[in-house]
């Protein structure tokens, strides 16, 4: 008999049918990851003519994919192209050390709903997924949507994570997640696919795509609140790399001679400004506090909170500056709880980048705060929960 | 950190039941302090002496050092003290604003200022990120969870220092649970003292800075929530385990 491969229904490449087929899966990828464009936008970045952009539109709207609105770009009048929003739902959650964010949106992205929990410190993973699962179902009812609507979930989760299998992939980075299952799990708890990646990485995803860093490429994000994460995005695309520790920058090494890392190793930048950290050399003077009180205290003006928090920016901006050495990013995106600091952390993390880069004809890279904050992650869930609807043919087209 | 209220050496009876014994204990402003215990270790009682319900039977309540009698729920709010228990004791029947301002509503000349009560209805629920359909709704169209929201939101209307929470989470869905839990951590933000009572360890470890453990009425230990695992303070709760020499924090 024949092999799979010559058996499939799939047009013969090179004729007319397959060659619309795949501009058509091109336009619907577009839409998608941008959230929504106009059609002369699409134009340019499909490479398409406007008049079949037009046609293909024209196509998509009939049949319930794609929807449009009338707009206005540089003054003219234009065609705003959407996902249609009938298309079904989806949702992204973002388990973080002590919260979990849990969104829920429509296939055009518009969000419908969004929560979040707090967490036990070393929360378990069946724990945390079991209540996630719980707070989609809970919320896909609270907008009216019936079950089979919900297309796929997209799970951030603070480790390293091998991508393909949707599996935790470190050893020791996150007590009570190593080496568990996530896809499987809530997949088999939700019915629908679930795709599942480091939450820095979705925050970068969420910032590359919808946020501070649109039209910039490549980007970097770094994400400080309890621990410290990374992401990189080139070409439009996450950088993975093997097992899913790229843009680890919580645990480059700072100092070889430094305090033991949760990771195991010595003196990594997550030993200088990992919450317990930051938070330890305050308790002396100012008891117990959060990651949160001390960042609103600094904005307040208290000298100790700003003094800890400008020390953790220049210690950032180290290591920043040695990612902007190897990847030479255009822009460098800071999110996460300190974040929300501003300039008091902003400002000592761009002039260690600046003191501590290449020089280079363009100047430093660009250091911007997250436009998204404290939910670009569960923002990124969404984006690669609607990139798996896509390739699972959800959305109308073949992938 | 200041400590807003100070039990020392309390204990209660009710008849030949002990409820509470020679209990020490201080609640500080800017903190969650958690009480978790089984069933009968005391942790309605302690809610009951610390907003007035119950008056000790030996030991005193001290606010900012000065020994008080706190002879009534009323007497507890005039110190800077609000409970919201099991029981949200709202009116069905009456709309949000009004729920609120029951009993001491705005008054313009002889008729009641409903625009500055509902102004402030908003103000208030904003303040705690609370997700309400509309103020004139009546109570009875809620969820569980908006309703303890607003019962919360009524204890917060003196702007007392203290919220003891008894048993907010009970019979909440995961949704509510997660609106409860973060406005417990809003009210921490906000500067209140707060003492969680619950018998959800998940929920108290989500959000407390300490945890007391109460057994048989006897105060077992003090856990910093942070560096307190699980099963310390199972065994603590069910004296499996004898509390570390450490357990006591602070």
């Amino acid at each position: 008999m024949y092999p799979d491969s010559v058996r499939t229904t799939r047009e013969t490449p090179g004729s007319q049918t397959s060659l619309r087929e795949a501009n058509r899966a091109r336009i619907v990828a577009a839409v998608q990851q941008h959230g929504s464009l106009t059609q002369v936008e699409l134009s340019g970045i499909t490479g398409l003519s406007p008049a079949t952009i037009s046609n293909i539109v024209k196509e998509l709207t009939g049949t319930g994919v794609l929807s449009t609105a009338p707009s206005t770009r540089s003054g003219r009048r234009a065609q705003l192209v959407t996902l249609a929003r009938s298309l079904g739902l989806v949702a992204g959650v973002d388990f973080g050390s002590r919260t979990m964010r849990v969104v829920l949106a429509d296939a055009s992205m518009r969000l419908l709903a969004s929560e979040q929990m707090p967490l036990a410190p070393d929360h378990r993973a069946d724990m945390g997924m079991q209540r996630a699962s719980m707070l989609i179902q809970e919320m896909t009812d609270s907008v009216e949507a019936g079950v089979g609507e919900l297309l796929a979930v997209g799970i951030g989760v603070p480790a390293p994570v091998d991508t393909a299998r949707g599996v935790v992939s470190s050893a020791g980075l996150l007590r009570g997640w190593d080496g568990a299952d996530v896809a499987a799990n809530l997949s088999a708890q939700l019915g629908v696919p679930v795709s599942v990646d480091n939450d820095a990485n979705l925050g970068a995803l969420a910032e590359a795509r919808y946020g501070a860093a649109v039209g910039y490429d490549p980007v970097v994000y770094v994400r400080a609140s309890h621990g410290i994460g990374g992401g990189i995005v080139l070409g439009g695309r996450l950088l993975h790399g093997r097992a899913g520790s790229a843009g680890e920058i919580g645990h480059v090494t700072i100092d070889e001679n430094g305090p033991i890392c949760r990771c195991g190793n010595r003196g990594c930048l997550e030993t200088f400004v990992g919450s317990p950290v930051l938070l330890g050399m305050l308790a002396a003077s100012h008891g117990h506090l959060t990651l949160g009180d001390v960042v609103t205290r600094a904005q307040d003006g208290d000298a100790g909170c700003r003094r800890v928090l400008s020390d953790a920016g220049a210690h950032l901006g180290a290591a920043v500056a040695n990612l902007c050495n190897l990847v030479d990013p255009e822009v460098v995106v800071v999110g996460g709880q300190l974040a929300a600091a501003g300039d008091i952390i902003l400002a000592p993390l761009r002039s260690a980048v600046e003191q501590r880069t290449v020089p280079s004809a363009e100047g430093p890279p660009v250091v911007v705060p997250s436009e998204f904050g404290e939910w670009a992650e569960a923002r990124g869930a969404l984006a690669v929960a609607l990139d798996r609807a896509r390739s699972d043919g959800a959305l109308g087209v073949s992938a | 950190m200041t400590a807003a209220i100070t039990l020392a050496g309390v204990s209660k009876s009710f008849g030949a039941a002990q409820a509470l014994v020679d209990v020490d204990l201080e609640v500080n402003t800017h903190e969650v302090l958690a009480v978790v215990g089984d069933n009968g270790a005391g942790k309605s009682t302690l809610a009951g002496l610390l907003s007035g319900v119950h008056t000790p039977d030996r030991g005193q309540v001290r606010i900012d050092g000065e020994p008080v009698h706190l002879t009534s729920p009323a007497a507890a709010r005039r110190e800077g003290i609000a409970a919201v228990f099991q029981e949200l004791a709202l009116c069905d029947n009456l709309d949000v604003v009004e729920n609120l301002f029951l009993g001491h509503e705005a008054a313009a000349g002889i008729f009641l200022d409903e625009v500055s009560m509902e102004r402030q209805a908003w103000e208030l629920l904003d303040q705690l990120a609370a997700r309400v359909p509309s103020v004139r709704v009546p109570v009875a169209a809620l969820s569980g969870g908006q309703r303890r929201t607003i019962a919360i939101a009524r204890a917060l209307l003196g702007d007392p220092r203290v919220i003891v929470l008894d048993e907010p989470t009970t019979a909440l869905g995961i949704r509510q649970t997660a609106q409860v839990l973060t406005l417990v951590e809003r009210l921490r933000e906000r500067g209140h003292a707060v003492v969680l009572i619950s018998h959800s360890i998940t929920d108290v470890q989500a959000v407390a800075d300490r945890i007391a453990v109460l057994r048989l009425g006897h105060l077992i230990g003090e856990f910093d929530a942070e560096t307190t695992t699980t099963e310390d303070l199972l065994g603590a709760i069910t004296g499996a385990v004898a509390p570390r020499a450490g357990g006591r924090a602070s």
